[in-house]
């Protein structure tokens, strides 16, 4: 560094860039970047706390029609309210969206309005997370729901989410690979047995006869319930405190899984994100029939439009009962929004009102965007008066697939995943199907006796 | 007139031919300089501090929760961590873990070591070779996980499809509980060994040639010459690598993210890692402070298997005579 002495002082020559001048010019220039960017962060953060943000997965998902009837109803909202509501799309259950909800929530962070499945109800209803809709709905319109599809959405009394559809489970069949084995809609099968038979009949080198979820979660375990309830079983007593998992029919229902494995009817993975996807697996030819659920339609309408199927009601056991699982995702309001009571006013203006727009949306949900069983009684007569349920695999399944039907039920996480351990452990590790059973149900049993929530149901 | 030119009081300034400066202008000066040192370190510690440090210590606080997952935080003691040792399936996880790590660690160090010592020969296209081999670590594990779930699928699955071809049987290589552990290491290893093979080709690039030369001109075969000469001037080098390979194995990302994509911990959690089993308690249970007592858990085993490596060699020094 130059410097002079001149009258017994001395000098640094200024010219040469000192530490200190460096410090000062870096020091200026962080503060002058801060201050230029403080406007846009506070007017950033001003215009994105006005919208109420709405998560769903069909905004920018595969099915056309589905988004645009978000999109439709979003924008109606808007141009006629003073709150706006603004979608984000949140990637499908299938890869993200549980995993994101749950997060969001944890960082204080929610979003206002989002869809809720009944597997995970249990956790943001025993957290008063949940906004009570019931202020906000007409006497008529509570009638006007399934006390079915609404009994797992209402805790003491307060309606805590509204359902938007009803999405029984069946299974499809291709009909080339039938035809391919010499068989037809005689050789449907009604019983286990006849299943079992059929598959063996439809498996090739290239090809599975049947395809039941193998991935583990709570996807399986709704998949899974009806197997079990046919025969009679069930995860708790009817009051929930019990557990009732030991039960034969659930014996039953873990044994039947493995048997399709064990005589190589049924594969140990499924294609793409799953078993819930018709269009990688049935489509595709690599299984002949596929359990799935009534979303399918849709899909295949949209993806595999020349693809010749059929659909028939879950086969029974021996001195069974039919039934199937009914699931169905929610519109439910996030209590520690921004707004509550104007995301619960969104809620029931879009599905849950007697007004006609509502009910109409309600049926064009069900019936040209999605392919679903509506969950209350006036969309249902309007949807048939319009001949929605009138042909073809709907039909089927307004007439033969969902009489019989159950809700899916809501269990917290914590028996769900013991559940899914269990279907794991006899399908595709060979376990003894009681013993699992008795097993399951004793931690089961000593989850219930620390459980302090909303009832199982 | 000035000082310099023998003017007025230029008598004093001869006999000091160095001027001093007063004792308080000195301290300030070494007081600036170290003043500017932490300010040019500041950046980094406040980040390390604020991104690590602090989450870190955040997340070992939380393992004494009971975190709702909603806001609410309930003080209650060692309980998350009493829960661990009676947890069965956190007990299987790291089982499952133990045997990852084993094999993890073997089999990259060997593959990469390996494929250094292909690479390092001066061939045509040698450099292509190299790239080819570290392209896998390039592509994002998720994008890993389902090509090799698409590739392994039983029956339709190209890896079938060629055994078959060959007069081999085919498996359900990622839905057999006794393939999946396996078939994910494979994967893993496949990730994983193009960057250890850099690791490696530098490592092995300082190595004088002479002692091969002289190991040659000796009559050494390429085993001895590696036995004697590759391996032990190769200690640091291995050293590193056993030493990453062992933390990834233990706790690192491409854990979760091919098992949340290939297996979601199945098939009957064979493949149920400890870190999967975080994510998990964490983010589908929603128990976060169970996740938190695991994960610190996890720090607290790699501290001890970290130590138990520097211990067996010393600090990580090695000496060559």
């Amino acid at each position: 560094m130059a410097s002079t002495v001149t009258n017994g002082k001395i000098r640094q020559d200024q010219t040469v860039l000192s530490r200190r001048r460096m410090l000062k010019v870096g020091g200026a220039a962080v503060a002058a970047s801060s201050a230029f960017s403080m406007p846009y962060v506070f007017s950033r953060s001003a215009a994105q706390s006005e919208p109420l943000t709405f998560w769903q997965f069909y905004s920018e998902g595969a099915v056309g029609t589905q988004a645009q009837w978000f999109a439709t109803m979003v924008d109606t909202w808007n141009a006629e309210n003073e709150t706006p509501v603004r979608l984000e799309f949140i990637p499908p259950p299938s890869e993200d969206y549980y995993t994101k909800l749950s997060t969001a929530f944890a960082a204080g962070e929610g979003p206002d309005i989002f869809l809720l499945s009944p597997s995970d109800f249990l956790r943001y209803a025993n957290n008063d997370a949940l906004q009570d809709l019931t202020p906000f709905l007409e006497e008529d319109a509570k009638a006007d729901f399934y006390e079915g599809v609404m009994t797992t959405r209402i805790v003491d009394g307060k309606i805590l989410a509204l359902p938007m559809e009803v999405e029984p489970i069946a299974l499809y069949y291709s009909v080339p690979a039938f035809q391919d084995a010499g068989l037809t809609e005689a050789d449907i099968p009604q019983t286990w047995d006849q299943l079992l038979e059929v598959g063996e009949r439809l498996t090739t080198g290239d090809r599975y006869g049947l395809l039941l979820e193998t991935r583990p979660g709570g996807y399986q375990v709704f998949m899974w319930y009806p197997w079990m309830w046919m025969g009679g079983g069930d995860v708790t007593t009817p009051d929930g405190r019990q557990s009732n998992f030991n039960h034969p029919g659930t014996v039953q229902g873990l044994r039947f899984w493995q048997e399709t494995i064990e005589r190589e009817i049924a594969p140990r993975e499924s294609l793409g994100p799953g078993s819930g996807d018709v269009i990688a697996n049935l489509a595709a030819g690599y299984c002949a029939i596929q359990n799935t659920g009534i979303w399918s339609i849709a899909a295949l309408r949209e993806n595999a439009p020349d693809f010749e199927y059929g659909v028939f009601r879950l086969p029974v056991p021996p001195d069974g009962t039919y039934t199937t699982d009914a699931g169905g995702w929610a519109f439910a309001a996030n209590a520690e929004g921004k707004n509550p009571d104007a995301a619960a006013q969104f809620i029931v203006w879009a599905i849950g009102s007697m007004q006609d727009d509502s009910v109409q949306r309600v049926v064009d949900w069900c019936t040209e965007a999605k392919s679903d069983m509506p969950p209350r009684q006036s969309v249902l007569e309007q949807a048939t008066a319009a001949g929605a349920y009138a042909e073809g695999t709907l039909r089927t399944f307004a007439e033969e697939i969902l009489p019989g039907a159950r809700g899916e039920p809501r269990t917290p996480p914590e028996v769900w995943q013991l559940i899914t351990d269990a279907i794991q452990s006899c399908q595709l590790g060979g376990a003894d199907p009681a013993r699992q059973a008795e097993e399951t149900s004793q931690q089961i049993e000593e989850y219930l006796a620390t459980y302090e929530g909303a009832r199982i149901l | 007139m000035s000082v310099s030119d023998g003017g007025v009081g230029s008598e004093r300034f001869a006999a000091r031919p160095v001027i001093a400066l007063p004792p308080r202008r000195r301290w300030r000066r070494e007081h600036r300089e170290w003043l500017a040192a932490y300010l040019f370190l500041a950046p980094d510690v406040i980040g390390l501090l604020v991104f690590l440090v602090l989450p870190m210590v955040l997340a070992l606080t939380m393992g004494f929760f009971r975190v709702s997952g909603f806001g609410d935080y309930t003080f209650i003691g060692l309980a998350n961590y009493q829960r661990l040792f009676s947890d069965e399936l956190f007990v299987n996880s790291v089982r499952v873990t133990a045997v990852y790590a084993v094999v993890l660690v073997i089999g990259v160090y060997v593959v990469s070591l390996g494929l250094a010592l292909l690479v390092q020969q001066r061939l045509p296209l040698i450099g292509l070779l190299r790239s080819f081999f570290f392209l896998p670590h390039i592509v994002s594990l998720v994008v890993v996980g389902f090509v090799w779930q698409f590739l392994l699928v039983n029956r339709v699955g190209v890896i079938n499809k060629v055994l078959a071809a060959i007069g081999l049987e085919g498996r359900s290589w990622l839905g057999d509980p006794q393939f999946a552990l396996g078939t994910v290491l494979i994967v893993t290893i496949w990730f994983l060994m193009g960057f250890y093979m850099i690791v490696f080709l530098a490592g092995l690039q300082e190595i004088p040639p002479e002692y091969y030369d002289a190991a040659r001109i000796d009559g050494a075969s390429f085993w001895e010459m590696f036995r004697s000469i590759t391996l032990p001037l190769l200690r640091p080098t291995s050293f590193f690598v056993i030493l990453v390979t062992m933390v990834a194995a233990v706790a690192g990302q491409q854990g979760v993210d091919l098992t949340v994509v290939m297996t979601r911990g199945g098939p009957d959690r064979s493949t149920s890692l400890v870190t999967y089993y975080v994510y998990q308690q964490a983010f589908e249970v929603g128990d976060y402070g169970y996740a938190a007592a695991i994960a610190s858990f996890l720090v607290v085993l790699l501290l001890g298997l970290t130590a138990v490596l520097f211990a067996l060699t010393r600090g990580g020094r090695f000496e060559f005579d």
